[in-house]
């Protein structure tokens, strides 16, 4: 064969016990082989077909276990026949002494013939999973052997299984050259597959070079042109393995963690342990292990002892740096989450289970364990750093198992509820198409009975909802959806919950309406109830099936006419319209010239500015919330003053008005200069002595914008004292406060004004009428963006940060309107 | 957006949207199974009438 190379033996010494025919014991013979080639190869597949090249490598590479061979050749030829050469000492040639015929052809056509069933010739040997080479040669149309021994080459060739003629001397060789050449072709009326995979075959064979540092495996494949050309040889052994297994991955900590050893066993021979890992962040586990370089899928002694080490080791580590805060103990599953590991012995004699032999019976569990935990614990001493984040990730670990056990709890005690049907709490409704019915999420039980009584219960449902009240003590209103309250809407839904259970065809329902208190704390259980349907229910938010029930805030009944309204804004209008329907503004000032008659404000033009007069009130108070003084709070409202926008803020002329004002009020100011935004700031102390300050931080905030373009608005009309004519009535205000006081009041004459505090106020026949009969109502549709709205408000009040989230929600409080969907 | 855990950048579209992984899912889910999720209320409360003795 053109690709024969000449490859030096450096590893050879004189003192190796004898390897000759004396060393190959014969099994069994090859008789079924072609017969029955799958239980011998385990397919005759694309499986099978590459495993005979792992047959023939097998023994290369244990030629290099053994000392003896420093590099390995695998080439595929353009008719897919397969070469392998290692320099190796070379297959036995001496006549056996069993069978007549020369060793090498004892291994070439016995099955379970071999070197490595002597100890004496092989310390540990990874082609035992197999049954030698001599399946190999059963299964091709055409082998050749070529053997480099004792200074001359020997050749035998074969055809499926049978030798042509016996190994005979073909010439010399190079004083030093051993090793052995195997060429074969897999018999094609046999194998189903005969295209060898390079991808396949150059996996095998890096990992076998991970696994045997210094060993030089490489791949040429000549199918191709050009032809091509791989070469395996790690010095780093198992610790490059990790590397390539986590390329592309973040590494927890840069260096993989490796360690090895050589002891001795109680009967006999040498367990060489090698172990190498690295955390990244994922979540998954990819642990490798290996005995005498088989990929032991299933485990067995070597990968007990290393997690039962690894385990314990981290858990000591965490207790002896005080890193559990609560009482926690980390499984094994805790420690392997995100780990990476290859784990690899060579065992003498070794004993696998399985058909497969993918698993390892070896009593090998002890020294492994005692292994590991020693070089480990050496190893978190010295780098304690790396040991911190490595018990960290495997604390966070075990509250997301413990969060997910929580999960599955809520999702799997579903199952008894299924046949007995709903929650006690769900008046469910009679029509079973699940189109046509409605689910109401009412908060609180008491509200929840007016609204069973109000439903229509051909087609309403009414699921109440308790807001868990929590840190009563610390007079806190805090709210929260219970196990129990989840649980029942889970049910009540039908759809379940969870990647692989939640089905929106389930759906026992058309309608999904949150039905909650028009107040701050209706809002804030809307909120967690959006959250949790954006977060788990998604598919409802797509298909457009929540609504959001609105309950009136007000109930305004004169006479036999009643109205409901549902805001503030919507009352303040309402009062104004009744008010400015009998009353006349008389306009004041230098506004208006002349003698005669006062012109006079009155309808639309009236009510605007009465309007514009009350949101002036409100944004008032809200910048006297900052400054906690109303007269500053005046003075501001001058529209002489130019302090509308923040360049305004820079010349200090601008703020002397504001300084000389204060000045008279007492208050003692100062003009500050604030050098980081080159302006200047009037500040004074409030009453509680604390420092205030009129500067840039409040000309960035909206109420004070607002404030000041309200402040021009309503100063056309804004002259005190106000006179209101009603008929022949004339009544004079002196200020715009008592103006709107005045006409507030007037809206309300002779009609009852009822503000509702909570959907329980409502007796059930007001209730239908206003929020749930289909009828009359006006349900708020919540869409996708209304629902991430809803989402980022809830992240802000799970924050972490708790002072910004207290902040956030005092600064919201008076405010409903933000928390609005 | 974020996922809500481990806030990891998701898309709309991505598999287990609004999260980052099945994981967090279960995480998030965990939470309010346990009773995690809690709004903190800033006023006294008024007498509630549904709390049970």
């Amino acid at each position: 064969m053109s690709t024969q190379s000449n490859m030096p033996n450096e590893v050879n010494s004189g003192s190796a016990p004898v390897y000759d025919s004396t060393s190959i014991k014969v099994l069994e013979g090859l008789e079924a082989v072609r017969l029955r080639p799958a239980m011998y190869i385990g397919s005759t597949g694309e499986l099978g077909l590459h495993h005979l090249v792992y047959e023939v490598v097998d023994n290369s590479v244990d030629e290099a276990l053994a000392g003896f061979a420093t590099e390995v050749s695998v080439t595929i030829h353009d008719d897919n026949s397969v070469t392998v050469i290692d320099n190796g000492r070379g297959i036995p040639v001496d006549i056996h002494e069993e069978e007549g015929v020369s060793a090498a052809q004892v291994v070439m056509t016995k099955l379970h013939a071999g070197g490595k069933f002597d100890s004496r010739s092989y310390k540990v040997s990874g082609g035992l999973h197999g049954v030698g080479v001599s399946c190999v040669n059963a299964l091709s149309e055409r082998l050749e052997l070529e053997i480099w021994r004792d200074g001359f080459t020997w050749q035998q060739e074969y055809a499926c299984g049978q030798p042509k003629a016996p190994l005979v001397k073909a010439g010399r060789v190079k004083a030093g050259k051993t090793g052995t050449r195997v060429t074969f072709k897999p018999d094609v009326s046999i194998m189903e597959t005969t295209v060898f995979n390079y991808d396949t075959l150059a996996t095998r064979l890096r990992q076998l070079a991970f696994l045997n540092k210094g060993l030089k495996i490489t791949l040429t494949d000549e199918r191709v042109d050009p032809i091509k050309n791989t070469e395996f040889l790690y010095s780093g052994g198992i610790a490059e393995f990790i590397r390539h297994l986590n390329r592309g991955k973040q590494v927890l900590h840069e260096k993989p963690i490796y360690f090895e050893a050589e002891r001795e066993l109680p009967n006999g021979g040498a367990l060489g342990m090698e172990v190498a890992l690295q955390y990244n962040d994922a979540y998954s586990e990819n642990i490798l292990s290996f005995a005498n370089n088989i990929n032991t899928v299933d485990g067995g002694t070597h990968l007990k002892g290393f997690y039962s080490a690894l385990t314990r080791t981290i858990n000591t580590f965490g207790q002896q740096q005080g890193l559990f805060k609560e009482q926690e103990n980390l499984t094994g599953d805790d420690v392997r989450e995100g780990l990476t590991a290859v784990i690899s012995v060579k065992v003498p004699q070794p004993q696998f289970e399985g058909q497969t032999k993918g698993k390892l019976n070896s009593d090998i569990a002890g020294p492994v364990t005692q292994f590991v935990n020693e070089k480990l614990g050496e190893y978190f001493d010295k780098n304690a750093t790396v040991g911190r984040k490595i018990v960290g990730k495997a604390i966070e670990a075990a509250r997301a198992r413990e969060a997910a056990r929580k999960a599955r709890d809520l999702t799997r005690r579903k199952g008894a509820l299924e046949s007995g049907g709903m929650p006690h709490k769900l008046a469910d409704c009679q029509e079973r198409d699940p189109e046509r019915c409605e689910l109401f999420l009412v908060e609180g039980e008491s509200a929840g009975g007016t609204a069973k009584q109000g439903r229509d219960r051909r087609f309403q449902a009414i699921l109440p909802l308790k807001g868990k009240i929590l840190n009563v003590e610390k007079a806190r209103y805090d709210k929260m959806l219970g196990h129990e309250e989840i649980r029942y809407m889970i049910t009540a839904l039908g759809t379940g919950i969870g990647k692989d259970d939640f089905d929106v065809t389930k759906l026992r329902y058309g309608k999904i309406i949150i039905m909650t208190d028009a107040d701050v704390d209706g809002a804030h259980i809307r909120t967690l109830l959006l959250t949790f349907f954006f977060r788990h229910m998604h598919e409802l938010i797509l298909r457009e099936r929540v609504f959001i029930a609105q309950p009136p805030l007000y109930r305004i009944k004169k006479g036999k006419s009643e109205k409901y309204i549902k805001d503030e804004k919507e009352f303040t209008k309402e009062i104004m319209r009744r008010a400015t329907e009998s009353l006349r503004l008389e306009i004041q000032g230098d506004s208006v010239n002349g003698s005669g008659p006062k012109p006079a404000l009155e309808g639309t033009e009236l009510r605007a500015f009465l309007l514009n007069l009350d949101e002036y009130e409100q944004m008032f108070h809200k910048v006297e919330r900052r400054l906690r003084d109303a007269r500053v709070v005046e003075v501001l409202a001058n529209v002489d003053l130019r302090l509308d926008h923040k360049f305004e803020f820079q010349e200090e002329a601008n703020l002397k008005p504001v300084f000389e004002a204060l000045t008279q009020l007492g208050l003692k100011p100062e003009m500050r200069r604030d050098e980081e935004h080159s302006s200047y700031a009037v500040v004074f102390h409030d009453q509680t002595n604390a420092e205030r300050s009129i500067g840039l931080a409040l000309a960035a905030q909206p109420e004070y914008r607002r404030f000041r373009s309200l402040s021009r608005i309503v100063a056309r009309f804004n002259h005190p004292p106000f006179v209101v004519v009603k008929a022949d009535r004339r009544e004079s205000q002196p200020d715009w406060s008592a103006l709107l006081e005045h006409v507030k009041n007037e809206g309300k004459k002779d009609a009852t004004v009822q503000r509702y505090k909570g959907l329980g106020e409502m007796n059930a026949e007001q209730l239908a009428e206003t929020t749930m009969n289909p009828e009359k109502r006006t349900l708020l549709q919540v869409r996708l963006e209304d629902a991430v709205e809803s989402e980022e408000i809830f992240s802000t009040l799970m924050g972490e940060d708790v002072e910004s989230r207290r902040k956030f929600i005092e600064e919201n409080a008076l405010d409903v309107k933000n928390l609005d969907v | 957006m974020k996922c809500p855990i481990c806030k990891k950048e998701v898309a709309l579209g991505d598999p287990d949207f609004p999260f980052c992984s099945e994981r967090c899912r279960l995480i998030d889910l965990g939470n309010w199974a346990s009773g995690k999720y809690v709004i903190p209320g800033a006023t006294q409360p008024p007498p509630d009438p549904d709390e049970e003795p």
